[in-house]
């Protein structure tokens, strides 16, 4: 299909420094957790975006020297030679697709505790990190800075030899150079601290000595937060923000602006929960609109509306059109955009799943839309390709059309199975997901630090893509409003027989902290609910409601907001440390907290409940049980632990007999089904096992390249040696 | 065979403003068809419709007495075969109604007639021409009759203007056909459809809404305005990505595909996947203060207007 | 009891398309293939109506006109629980419209004698709503159009049925079988066929005839026919929208307008 003309200015080229750039897909620096120490992750990675039509890729934060080091949390690196070969990878393959190659050259200072290379970090004052835990920097002297700025040249060098176009010197998310900036962090009195040029000189001599370096072979990018969001104690765009830009315009070839700093990073990687599409534009739309800069412009805010994009460029706003999440979830967006198939954009929801990887520090990233992140190298996936299954000839029954069961069917269906049919007892498909995304939406007020509870709804979108991809595939049908028994089954005549049932929240109180019931716990008395009874209203909830929360994710704090939301008075409970622990991990934590904070809601930690009576709950303290509580409530919502819907499968399972007489040559688990888990992980079983439905032994995943140092010679072709599935992308 | 013969339509004592769509599209052909155009109108109390039926144009009303109280298929075939018959029309135009469906082709096919339905315009060069829908109105095609004497056309109302009164009288004939027995279906009683889960592809006027009415507080207001305009509400993805409304109103490609007679879209915005799911709506009405909105490229009508104010006036005129 | 069921294989068009070198069609290349939606319901209605009060012999019998692509919904239909299926097709058929779709399937149902005859009410591409009712008139059977509730007494020969009107309106109405009534949307929850029914419904009757073979030769086909498509064109649109112009209230008062218009009838 031809590209739609309104859409011509997305894929008009523009020059930076001595580059073109081919269109205005510009993929920002984003973790990944690959490193230069994973090269094929990260070149995969990154070469599938490029091969979707990105006309830049960037790596993650690249550490400039062993002192800055972010251990558990992955950065990249280009300290030596070792490095730069393997960040060649990279650059090669992006080149290989036309796409130019960015490095973010960072210093993190007292920010990146240098937990394995046992280096001193250093910063401008000696200030401990507002991030990190007692992490304190050397306090820099002249030598210091030059030493340091030496680093930045040293690594540029190494850069360019790399491969890369566009060298960054980075210093958004508060890392060193914006150190220096911020009188939040400087307090120094020489002529590095003080004044505006005092505070800008040295992100200024960094740039200009990496310029002089590199600057004739590569374009001089600078990422630049140009709102720290602190109000007057730190950068403000109004301020200091637009200065730095007109002040360091002349060293830069690319501005790449953000908001925000690293200790709250939400404000920039906004999660859609509470924050929109383009939601950085009050700050970083300042700069153009402003005429503080006479270079291109490149900034982010979620973006996946192509409309949006192209309103963006049009208005002025930015020049590049910049994306991390978007990206991730569809590495192919401006082919797509391109080819005028926008059914089949995958749209990112802004689950921060992929972030909450990185800040766990370590595991590979992760993509609630996209399985295939992260996924390129090690197993071979690409998100657009997928071979044709061996024993296509078979046909398969999905049961239960939740993100597990649809995404299954889809990879199926994609894999070209004679037949697929997905089968869902509910009236729509896409199960928990259509009663989670009506979770989120507080009391609608907006009066949150810049942002509101906006409401889980984009998370339908993992629903709306995969309706339309089952849709468009003529050897899958979809079936709703009807609930299979186990006989029905039996008889339906696949050969393929796949079980995504999903599960049901424990009603009796059962949790992972006393691996037992709750006595009093009962669910299906009409004064205790679950979270998906709150949903669905199928109860009436009394004004004093008691939410016992142990699953340390969102569901009990998004049913204590909505309910306080509605004007009850909620007491939120949980055993933990903290309430919904990993939502400091996808970013979401902040906001939550003033949310909850504002709507009233009392908050006990280390709290678990011994005991619910009607009217009262009886509470102690995990550390001295000894200690009581008693909560007077009129409704108990327990979101304590959730169990498989397995029963199905287990029938089945039990005949072997009558399913070889049915001719069901394959029975398979997947998904919540399976065993409870988040949405992202069920999206990624239903894939896998769509992708290995032709391995031996399907049920059991195969083996993925691991990227280790192999002892003695070693050459690439060794580890992918290790691959057994056959590979969607070409990784030779 | 020559002259026009028009068949009105009544329901339950109203005459149906499709009848005098019909005289207007007669009209436009009326000299090429031999100069006479005759309306007739059916029923049980046909006579109390003779002076309505006097539009300009009209040469003669015909009134046929039929022994029901309403609207029966078999009668209303055996009147217009009659009627057929004995005025010798070269044309015959009926509106596209539930009521014609019941009886039109079936008309055609016994009389060997030339025959097209819901069409939406008439010509006549040397014989007539009909243009109609093809592949669901996503193409237009033009149709002939060759060898025809005599062709029925059931048009699509809404389409041609409603004629107005003639300055004098029309006369008015009583023709006399036979009609007992004929009837073959049993009227029991009329009822009022259940309200049932509403499904947004099935009405023929949608008042969609997107993000320009700003607050999920405003969505009281605009559910009134739909009742009081006859249509039912849709909404564009933001709104039910905001929770506000349910997808079973979402319009676009995630939501519902739909193709209503008027689409009436206030403060969206039309992102491409909206389009998606209303681009071949028969009439698309856009409301948005943003002349460069992308919905403005596919709407009939648009007006770059304050919507709140545009609402106001609408419910102080729909009073 | 003998039910059948006409159903038709309707044609949907790709974003992009071509049409024929004579322009009076549309290249096939760019057509897509689906059952009649309209269909799904009418033949549900008949399972239904077997499945309640039927009983040995009693079938459900899904015929059409069309060419080889028909086939696919025929096999459908049998996957769904008709017991046979019967295409016609030849040449003399291709761009056959309404009346002489309904001239043939009436030839079939003179061989078949049904109790009671469904079709939909009208099908997604050609959307004439005629083909039924003129099938009903070639055979002069009794029949109602638009229905969207059914209750059959087989035994005594009778239906009560719901007749849709426009704006909301039900009529009730009870005809004698045997009958056609050409059935709308919404009226039951169609099945589905599992695998195992799919695979089956190869094995099923499916009667392929042609026109000669009902006695109907050429010349009465295209006697029957009531029309003739000479051209297709996209439909004609003006250079954007007409901008309403003026205040708040004008623009309403031309809305309101508009409306009213395009609402008529």
């Amino acid at each position: 299909m031809a590209r739609d003309p309104k859409y011509d200015i997305l894929f008009e080229p523009i020059q930076i420094g001595p580059k073109t750039l081919k269109n205005r897909f510009y993929q920002v620096p984003h973790c990944i957790g690959a490193g230069s120490e994973k090269p094929g992750m990260q070149a995969y990675h990154r070469g599938m975006k490029a091969e979707g039509g990105w006309g830049a890729c960037c790596t993650e934060y690249c550490s400039i020297h062993p002192e800055s080091d972010d251990t558990s949390r992955v950065s990249a690196r280009i300290w030596d030679e070792g490095d730069v070969r393997n960040l060649s990878a990279m650059t090669d393959r992006l080149h290989q697709f036309g796409a130019l190659a960015g490095i973010e050259l960072w210093y993190g200072g007292p920010h990146a505790p240098c937990m394995e290379s046992r280096a001193t970090p250093r910063g401008p004052s000696q200030i401990a990190s507002d991030f990190e835990l007692n992490i304190f920097p050397r306090y820099m002297d002249q030598d210091d800075i030059d030493t340091v700025q030496q680093m930045y040249v040293d690594a540029a060098i190494r850069a360019r030899e790399a491969g890369f176009d566009i060298i960054y010197v980075y210093g958004a998310h508060a890392y060193l150079p914006f150190q220096f900036l911020s009188p939040f962090y400087n307090r120094r009195t020489d002529k590095y601290g003080g004044s505006f040029e005092n505070r800008a000189r040295f992100w200024r001599e960094s740039l200009y000595k990496v310029r002089e370096a590199v600057g004739d072979d590569c374009a001089i990018a600078s990422r630049f937060a140009v709102d720290h969001l602190l109000g007057p104690i730190s950068i403000q765009v109004g301020e200091d923000g637009a200065r730095f830009v007109e002040y360091c315009d002349d060293l830069v070839d690319l501005w790449d602006l953000t908001v925000g700093d690293i200790a709250e990073w939400g404000q920039n990687a906004g999660p859609s929960r509470f924050f929109e599409e383009n939601h950085e534009k009050p700050f970083t739309g300042q700069i153009k609109a402003g005429n503080h800069t006479n270079k291109p412009v490149v900034g982010v805010g979620r973006v996946t509306n192509p409309d949006t994009m192209v309103a963006i460029i049009k208005s002025g706003q930015f020049d590049i059109i910049g994306a991390a999440r978007p990206s991730i979830s569809d590495p192919f967006l401006p082919k797509k955009i391109e080819e005028g198939r926008f059914d089949d954009i995958r749209e990112c929801i802004g689950c921060n799943q992929c972030i909450s990887r990185w800040e766990i520090g370590g595991p590979p990233m992760v993509c609630t839309q996209n399985a295939t992140a992260g996924e390129e190298y090690r197993r071979g996936w690409h998100p657009e390709n997928f071979h044709p299954a061996a024993n296509r000839d078979k046909s398969v029954l999905v049961i239960g059309a939740g993100p597990a069961g649809m995404e299954c069917a889809m990879v199926l269906g994609k894999r070209q199975m004679s037949a697929v049919h997905l089968v869902e007892a509910d009236k729509e498909i896409g199960g928990c997901v259509n009663w989670i995304s009506q979770l989120g939406h507080s009391d609608g007020k907006e009066n949150l630090f810049r942002g509101s509870a906006r409401g889980l709804g984009e998370w339908k979108r993992i629903v709306n893509y995969r309706q339309i991809q089952l849709d468009k595939l003529k050897n899958v049908e979809v079936h709703a409003g009807s609930r299979l028994s186990t006989e029905q089954v039996l008889e339906y005549g696949a050969e393929i027989v796949i079980v995504a049932t999903g599960c049901h929240f424990a009603t009796d109180g059962m949790n992972a902290a006393t691996h037992a019931p709750i006595p009093g716990a009962d669910a299906s008395l009409d004064w205790q609910l679950t979270p998906d009874q709150v949903v669905s209203e199928a109860k009436r909830i009394g004004n004093r409601v008691l939410v016992l929360e142990n699953e340390a994710y969102f569901m009990g704090v998004s049913v204590a907001q909505k309910l306080a939301g509605e004007g009850h008075d909620v007491t939120l409970v949980t055993q933990a440390a903290e309430i919904a622990n990993y939502m400091d991990y996808t970013l979401e934590a902040p906001m939550l907290h003033r949310d909850l904070d504002r709507l009233g809601v009392h908050i006990h930690t280390y709290t678990m409940l011994e005991k619910i009576e009607p009217g009262v709950c009886h509470a102690y303290d995990v550390w001295n049980p000894a200690h009581k509580q008693q909560f007077e409530v009129d409704t108990v919502v327990l979101c304590t632990a959730r169990i498989s819907d397995d029963a199905l499968f287990r029938e089945l399972k039990a005949d072997k007999a009558r399913l070889e007489a049915e001719g069901i040559e394959g029975l398979y688990l997947i998904g919540d089904a399976s065993a409870p888990r988040m949405i992202v992980d069920s999206v990624f079983d239903g894939h896998r096992l769509g992708r290995e439905i032709d391995s031996p032994h399907p049920e059991m995943p195969l083996p993925f390249i691991r990227e280790r140092r192999l002892w003695g010679e070693t050459t690439n072709e060794d580890y992918l040696h290790e691959l057994k599935n056959t590979a969607d992308v070409a990784l030779a | 065979m020559s002259g026009i013969l028009v068949l009105a339509e009544t329901r339950r004592g109203e005459l149906r403003e499709v009848s005098l769509e019909l005289v207007s599209a007669a009209r436009e052909v009326k000299d090429p068809a031999g100069g006479r155009l005759a309306v007739a109108v059916i029923g049980a109390d046909a006579e109390r419709f003779a002076g309505d039926l006097a539009a300009g144009g009209v040469d003669e009303v015909l009134t046929v007495a039929a022994p029901v109280a309403d609207f029966e298929a078999h009668v209303w075939q055996r009147a217009l075969e009659s009627l057929i018959d004995s005025e010798q029309p070269a044309l015959v135009l009926a509106g596209h109604t539930i009521d014609s469906l019941g009886f039109a082709p079936a008309v055609a096919a016994r009389a060997g007639l030339g025959f097209a339905s819901d069409v939406t315009a008439i010509s006549w060069a040397d014989a007539v021409r009909a243009r109609r829908g093809a592949y669901g109105d996503k193409l237009q095609a033009e149709l002939e009759f060759p060898g025809k004497a005599c062709t029925l056309l059931t048009v699509r109302p809404g389409i041609f203007p409603v004629a107005s009164p003639a300055g004098g009288s029309v006369p008015a004939r009583s023709v006399a056909i036979d009609l007992d027995g004929v009837a073959r279906t049993e009227h029991v009683e009329f009822v009022e459809a259940g309200a049932g889960d509403v499904d947004i592809t099935k009405a023929d006027f949608l008042l969609s809404i997107g993000r320009g009415i700003e607050d999920k507080d405003n969505i009281p207001r605009f559910e009134d305005l739909a009742e009081r305009f006859g249509a039912t509400l849709s909404v564009s993805r933001p709104l039910v990505d905001a929770g506000w409304m349910p997808s079973a109103r979402q319009v676009g490609q995630s939501g519902k595909t739909v193709k209503p007679r008027v689409y009436l879209a206030l403060g969206i915005s039309g992102a491409v996947q909206h389009l998606a799911g209303m681009r071949n709506a028969d009439t698309i009405i856009a409301v948005n203060t943003d002349p460069e909105a992308p919905i403005f490229g596919v709407a009939h009508y648009g007006a770059v207007v304050d919507l709140f104010e545009v609402v106001d006036e609408l419910e102080q005129a729909l009073e | 009891m003998k039910i059948v069921v006409a159903v038709k294989q309707v044609a949907a068009l790709d974003e992009e398309f071509e049409l024929l070198d004579d322009g009076a069609g549309v290249d096939p290349d760019f057509l897509e293939w689906d059952l009649n939606e309209w269909d799904t319901f009418s033949l549900e209605a008949a399972l239904e109506l077997r499945d309640s009060a039927g009983g040995e012999g009693d079938e459900v019998v899904a015929i059409t006109v069309g060419e080889e692509e028909a086939e696919e919904g025929l096999r459908s239909c049998l996957a769904k629980g008709a017991d046979r299926a019967i295409r016609v097709w030849d040449e003399s058929l291709a761009g056959a419209d309404a009346l002489a779709v309904a001239r043939v399937l009436a030839a079939v149902l003179e061989r078949e004698s049904p109790d009671l005859v469904l079709c939909g009410v009208q099908s997604s591409d050609a959307v004439n709503g005629s083909t039924g009712t003129a099938l009903a008139g070639y055979l002069d059977m009794p029949r109602v159009a638009v229905v969207t509730h059914l209750d059959w007494d087989a035994a005594g020969g009778t239906a009560t049925v719901h007749r849709e009107l426009e704006g909301g309106l039900i009529e009730v109405l009870r005809i004698r079988t045997p009958a056609l009534l050409t059935i709308q949307t919404g009226i039951n929850e169609p099945r589905y066929a599992t695998l195992r029914a799919i695979k089956q419904a190869r094995e099923k009757p499916l009667e392929l005839v042609s026109p000669d073979g009902l006695g109907l030769d050429e010349a009465a086909v295209q006697a029957a026919a009531g029309s003739r498509t000479v051209a297709l064109a996209p439909p004609e649109r003006g250079a954007g929208a007409e901008m309403l112009d003026g205040s708040a209230d004008a623009v309403a008062a031309r809305i309101i307008e508009i409306v009213g218009e395009r609402m008529a009838g």
